[in-house]
């Protein structure tokens, strides 16, 4: 009973972590239409500037990471000025914009490893580690922060989404570009918007994982595939059901452990992710087809 | 400086043939194919393991490109009901698959530490040890690989490929299955990368993991983008310019930990350069939707 507890605490815990990076990953991929692979080296570009405020600036922890969030926003939108934007306007297609977004990882990968070399990077904050009983199960503290946070972000970017202005040009954007341009609505800051709210929100599963899981140059591919997995998985273009399908990766990974060797991790979400375009590419909570 | 040069050759006639199969599923079918390097791996790690196990080196080449073409055809399955950012999410996914069992399986791919002491190539008897012998059949393998895609891309085969890819609703209303299409041009794509990454296993004799991650595929799209979708003769000028572009850092005495990402900036950067500024290469043709 413990362990089933302890199991299902794991696959939560994963589950918030790549819920954000989902969530975000999906706004925007629906505002833009596009899948911007470069979210992944977002997110640990970010991870990396809260190590470097951190431990090399030795600032403290809560403003490293407000500091955090606001990096990963205006990378976002620097990289939609100077990487999509010219690309738009050379009327490149999507699949330009993809091969493009793959590139814009890699090359903040290589930049990463240039400037902090190619080992793990691992913060030091034992007291964010200290488990605490939980009804026969364990958890840190960082790790109540994570599930806590992401519902709160969740639900806070739902409400934001149907109810605020912004949330609503947003959506409009995302259903049709060309008919919300003709009612005055401005598609380039739309973008802009949708990447510097996607890439903050991607800026906050960044601190969670630098603080849970340690930071690799590398680390950025994986997320990232994670993220758009588990949006597919949820059904593509839903916040919500992005979380939804993270959560069903979170589970897998947890339960897979127990017949694999956890190396094996990351291949049980990408067999999983097969198996699903395989035989339902629309997505469990999605009515759109793929 | 003899032996520099014959090693620049034989990179070139590699990448020649890694770019040339993917040209099949990225320029001819119009498949967002991310995994490349994975099918490269597999052809690496099949043909070394059975020259292992004491598989004469032609046919361990020819049945290393034969896995990695089942393979091939397998990830193209679901490209029945799927379009391109999800063809794109699929072949990364199943490449960093393969990245994971190559890591973790040290029983078969000695994981981490990789499978040493391939043994060097012979044919006929003929050994091709010395890199000047390695080079002609290098060379012999690329030029294969290069006239029968040429020929294939003539056939009624890759006719109907190439229109499928420009309108599939078109095609499918001839008659022609373009599932059918694009899963046995994946699976080609597939066997001329493993045929590649054979012979690559076998030139450098070590592999390990780190050498099919997405950084090394990048030369290899940079290659294909730059030479120009579907331009073949276009896809050799790129390889040799592309092979060429990072060696100047050699000379910069730079230490290996800088070299290794430098290199793979240049050619990221080169590749983002080349979108932005000319997205059809050299002599490309067509345009991906």
């Amino acid at each position: 009973m413990d362990i089933f507890l302890q199991i299902v605490i794991n696959a939560l815990i994963a589950g918030s972590l790549y819920g954000l990076v989902a969530a975000s990953f999906s706004l925007i991929y629906s505002t833009n239409r596009f899948a911007h692979f470069a979210h992944g080296g977002v997110i640990i570009s970010s991870g990396y500037f809260l190590f470097w405020l951190t431990n090399t600036l030795q600032l403290n922890l809560l403003l490293s990471a407000i500091l955090t969030v606001v990096f990963a926003g205006l990378l976002g939108v620097c990289l939609n000025l100077f990487v999509y934007l010219p690309l738009r306007k050379r009327d490149a297609s999507n699949s330009i914009l993809l091969i493009a977004s793959v590139v814009t990882l890699t090359i903040m990968q290589s930049v990463l490893t240039l400037l902090f070399g190619s080992s793990i990077k691992s913060f030091n904050y034992p007291g964010l580690h200290e488990p605490m009983g939980f009804l026969g199960a364990y958890m840190t503290p960082i790790q109540i922060v994570i599930v806590l946070s992401a519902i709160a972000m969740v639900t806070l970017l739902s409400i934001f989404l149907k109810k605020a202005r912004l949330g609503k040009t947003l959506r409009a954007v995302a259903e049709n570009p060309k008919l919300a341009e003709t009612i005055g609505i401005s598609t380039v800051s739309t973008y802009n918007w949708s990447f510097f709210i996607g890439s903050a929100l991607g800026g906050v599963a960044a601190i969670f994982i630098a603080l849970e899981q340690n930071l690799l140059p590398s680390m950025g591919i994986g997320l990232v595939i994670k993220g758009f997995a588990g949006a597919v998985i949820g059904g593509l273009g839903s916040v919500t059901g992005a979380v939804y399908g993270s959560l069903i990766i979170g589970a897998a990974e947890n339960i897979g452990v127990w017949f694999f060797p956890s190396g094996y991790k990351d291949a049980i979400t990408y067999v999983l992710l097969f198996v699903f375009l395989l035989v339902r590419p629309s997505g469990l909570f999605s009515k759109r087809n793929a | 400086m003899e032996a520099y040069f014959l090693s620049l050759l034989i990179l070139v006639t590699i990448y020649w043939i890694f770019s040339l199969s993917l040209q099949v599923s990225l320029g001819f079918a119009g498949f967002l194919n991310f995994g490349h390097i994975a099918f490269i791996a597999i052809g690496a790690y099949a043909s070394s393991l059975l020259s292992k196990v004491g598989v004469p080196f032609g046919l361990s080449i020819l049945l290393g490109a034969t896995i990695s073409m089942m393979f091939g055809y397998l990830v193209a399955l679901p490209c029945r009901r799927l379009k391109g950012d999800y063809l794109a999410l699929i072949t990364l996914g199943f490449s960093l698959i393969v990245f994971v069992v190559a890591l973790n399986w040290a029983g078969l791919t000695g994981g981490p530490a990789g499978l040493a002491d391939i043994p060097s190539p012979q044919l006929f008897g003929i050994s091709l040890a010395s890199n000047s012998h390695f080079l002609v059949f290098s060379f012999f393998v690329s030029l294969c690989t290069y006239l029968i895609i040429k020929r294939l891309s003539a056939t009624p085969f890759g006719t109907a490929l190439q229109a499928a890819r420009d309108d599939e609703l078109g095609t499918q209303v001839l008659g022609i299955s373009t599932f059918k299409l694009i899963t046995v041009s994946f699976a080609l794509s597939a066997f001329f990368a493993g045929l590649g990454g054979g012979l690559f296993a076998h030139y450098i004799t070590f592999i390990d993991p780190s050498l099919f991650t997405l950084s090394q595929f990048i030369p290899i799209l940079a290659i294909v983008i730059l030479g120009g979708l579907t331009s073949l003769e276009g896809t050799l000028l790129a390889t040799v310019v592309v092979v060429l572009l990072p060696e100047p850092l050699r000379f910069l005495s730079l230490s290996s930990s800088v070299i290794g990402p430098a290199r793979e900036l240049s050619y990221s950067l080169l590749l983002l350069i080349l979108l932005v500024l000319q997205p059809r290469g050299f002599y490309g043709k067509i345009r991906l939707k």
